[in-house]
């Protein structure tokens, strides 16, 4: 395995990969110390309550005595792993968010993709502006923005709603049919500029010798983004890809807070929302069971795209 | 920058890592049950010296009232921490505290939760201190019936009453007059006058029916007499179906189902306020702090409100819902349980107390003698020099004192919140919604390991 040395990408988030092997001879704690600052807050926030979580999902409360009784935690075994995969709202809160993902995130890549090639392409203007443009959804607290689109979808308060209205008939955004896409709408009204932003970077490292060969045979620009520009970010499509389908089954922000003003989400609408109801309500032995349900099959489902993206690479 | 030289390996792994943060929030939304608050105690003795206590609560201006008190007592100096209202956060945080052993002292806690902290063995059980039970005679007859769970200090005392949120009728005097509609004494009158409304202005509505207020509806049921919680011997009976408070939901099906209430408008939402300054719901059931609600938010309809009582099941009757309140209560791991105890009976009971907590939060007292309250007996410009006080006072006095609020009421409300949501979304009836929040209720009280009576 070649050690590579730019390991950080374009990513924002990513954090400090170990880019180095360190050196064999002797005992060097020199990179360990350097390495500190990462693995303290990584094993104290993520290690640690990961693995608290997954012993709490193995207990159950008993109580003995009395309307209230005196309580005791015993161990339970995969007890609440049973009674969360028997419970037809979560499944069908997880089914909700598959089904959202596989239409949002095509959706919001595509655009993302097209958005970085219009900004990445010669005939551009203002490049630096329309890209912090497209950027700053991104940077406003989801909770505001859910709760600016919660007041654009409110057909009393809505200035949209009454446009539609005058102009014909305004779509119910807050009913049963509309909810789940107009949670889309706001999801990639956020993370479209996020992921175009990845996507734009991958590009400014593509040497521009490359492009000039492809003109000079002839190519046209449509060409070149096609043929040229789109194969070399598939990695960068896919690292977007995996993020969008970890949001995905995190969902929670914004159907949480439109819960507050449409009678189409439920407190178990989303997997997300489910395991806080339960939280709320101090059983947090069954949320920890279904958050690490949740993390299990996001596990699955991001290792499982990365797979069949990377065979389809081979091929 | 070369992500496309990666061995699929490497990319894998940064793939893996940069995901572990996000998974690490989603695994650990449940945070840990350390067992061990004790819920008892057996003696209330005073500290020596100077006592510092803690005390958690949203009230406006509370601070004024803990201020005089502490001018008062040198040696129980009381510090205050103004918090979120209990669901929204306060309640998650004193549970994490008092898991984590750093509760406060003291803890505002609405009636409807206190059976959920006594659950988490969150409460000390303050009977043998001093002066608490006599005090039993100076709060409304429901309200100690609330803090003993019933039992009238049997089993023991868990909470000093503070304020309460008796039920009454809000409506737009000035558009009843306008098309000619009296005021319902029943429930069939407000039926009747819903539709004369509807008929002479098909935009208008009775009032809003919101799926974000399940504490709402249990009012609704409480003043029915359709007990949702009891408790016999050792066992809890969930009767949330009852054949009562399916009459309840029967009628505001029919309200519903008729179009005479606004079913698009969420209970304290911008929309909602809106639909009260253009006179589109003329009327709203609601508690007795209700009035500053609508003071506030419906500026434009000054002079047009006017309360009368709660609408009756049948002619004659005088009975009350009662919607939120609080008390004060002393919290599971308080090393000063007199002391605290001795704050929460002044807060609650001394009438310059009284008098600031009114004045500052527009506390609803829970003390008799709070109901005497010079500014209880003013009328209120906003309803045009109604007295209105004097209705919630007679109102205070007819809410039935055997209610009881289940140990897992979060789960309960959520389970009534959802299937009322389905209901107003068209999905199901309100009838469904109470024999759904019946049965997973009583799963949620199995899950914490409660025996119910079958």
């Amino acid at each position: 395995m070649t050690a590579d040395p730019i390991a950080a990408t374009a990513a924002p988030p990513t954090p400090p990969a170990p880019a180095r092997k360190p050196p064999r001879r002797g005992r060097n704690w020199a990179p360990l110390f350097f390495l500190l600052p990462f693995f303290v807050p990584f094993v104290l926030f993520t290690l640690v309550p990961v693995g608290y979580a997954l012993y709490q999902s193995l207990l159950r409360t008993e109580r003995t005595g009395g309307t209230f009784g005196r309580k005791t935690t015993v161990f339970a075994g995969l007890d609440q792993y049973k009674e969360v995969l028997g419970d037809s709202e979560f499944l069908g809160s997880v089914g909700r968010v598959l089904v959202f993902g596989l239409v949002q995130i095509p959706v919001m890549l595509l655009l993302a993709l097209v958005l970085a090639l219009l900004l990445d392409s010669t005939v551009a203007r203002l490049k630096r502006f329309f890209r912090i443009a497209y950027f700053v959804p991104y940077g406003i607290p989801g909770v505001i923005a859910a709760l600016m689109w919660a007041f654009l979808y409110d057909p009393r308060l809505s200035p949209i709603v009454e446009l539609l209205d005058k102009a014909g008939s305004a779509p119910d955004f807050l009913g049963s049919s509309m909810m789940l896409w107009s949670i889309g709408n706001i999801v990639t009204w956020t993370y479209t500029g996020y992921n175009m932003l990845i996507i734009y970077a991958a590009l400014q490292a593509v040497p521009s010798d490359i492009y000039e060969a492809a003109r000079m045979d002839g190519a046209s620009e449509a060409a070149i983004a096609w043929r040229i520009k789109v194969p070399i970010l598939r990695p960068a499509l896919v690292l977007t890809g995996v993020f969008s389908i970890i949001g995905t089954l995190q969902l929670f922000t914004e159907p949480q807070v439109l819960r507050s003003i449409s009678t189409s989400v439920t407190s178990t609408y989303t997997p997300n929302l489910a395991a806080y109801s339960l939280a709320s309500a101090n059983n947090y032995s069954e949320a920890a069971a279904m958050s690490v349900t949740l993390a299990l099959a996001t596990f699955v489902l991001s290792f499982g795209f990365l797979k069949l993206t990377g065979r389809k690479a081979e091929s | 920058m070369s992500l496309r030289t990666h061995r699929p390996v490497l990319r894998r792994a940064l793939v893996a890592l940069a995901a572990l943060p996000l998974l690490a929030t989603a695994a650990c939304g449940g945070s840990g049950t350390e067992d061990g608050a004790s819920g008892e105690q057996a003696t209330c003795e005073k500290s020596d010296g100077k006592v510092k206590l803690t005390y958690w609560s949203w009230i406006p201006g509370v601070e004024k009232a803990v201020a005089e008190w502490n001018r008062q007592n040198p040696d129980i100096q009381v510090t205050v921490k103004s918090t979120p209202a209990g669901n929204a956060g306060t309640y998650q945080n004193m549970s994490n505290a008092l898991k984590a052993g750093n509760a406060p002292d003291l803890g505002q806690i609405e009636y409807d939760s206190l059976a959920s902290f006594r659950l988490q063995e969150g409460l000390t059980d303050i009977a043998s201190c001093a002066g608490v039970k006599e005090a039993e005679g100076d709060f409304a007859d429901w309200t100690w019936s609330q803090v003993t769970f019933g039992a009238g200090g049997e089993d023991g005392v868990w909470a000093v009453p503070q304020d309460t949120g008796p039920m009454a009728l809000f409506y737009r005097k000035d558009l009843f007059e306008k098309h000619g509609i009296s005021v319902p004494k029943t429930w069939e009158e407000y039926h009747e006058a819903a539709k004369k409304l509807k008929k002479a202005d098909p935009k208008a509505y009775m009032t809003h029916f919101s799926q974000t207020d399940p504490n709402w509806f249990s009012g609704m049921l409480w003043q029915k007499g359709a007990n949702m919680f009891a408790q016999e011997g050792d066992a809890w009976k969930v009767d949330v179906d009852s054949p009562a408070a399916g009459e309840v939901a029967d009628y505001w099906q029919k309200m519903i189902d008729e179009k005479l209430v606004a079913t698009d408008l969420q209970g304290f939402s911008p929309a909602l306020y809106k639909a009260w300054n253009n006179g589109e719901v003329a009327t709203w059931v609601s508690a007795a702090w209700g009035y500053s609600t609508i003071r506030d938010n419906a500026k434009a309809t000054a002079g047009k409100w006017a309360v009368a009582p709660m609408p009756q099941w049948s002619a004659g009757e005088n009975k009350a819902g009662n919607w939120g309140g609080s008390t004060t209560a002393v919290l599971g791991k308080s090393e000063h349980p007199y002391e605290a105890a001795q704050f929460a009976l002044w807060l609650n009971t001394d009438a310059k107390a009284l008098e600031i907590l009114n004045r500052e939060g527009g506390l609803y007292p829970a003390a008799t003698a709070g109901l005497r309250l010079e500014a209880l007996q003013q009328p209120v410009d906003f309803y045009d020099g109604q007295k209105i006080f004097d209705v919630f006072a007679q109102a205070s006095g007819n809410v039935t004192t055997d209610w009881t609020f289940g140990p897992t009421m979060t789960d309960t409300y959520r389970f009534m919140g959802d299937g009322i949501a389905g209901a107003l979304g068209g999905k199901g009836t309100l009838k469904d919604a109470l024999a759904q929040t019946d049965a997973k209720t009583v799963d949620s009280l199995e899950k914490q390991s409660l025996e119910v009576a079958k």
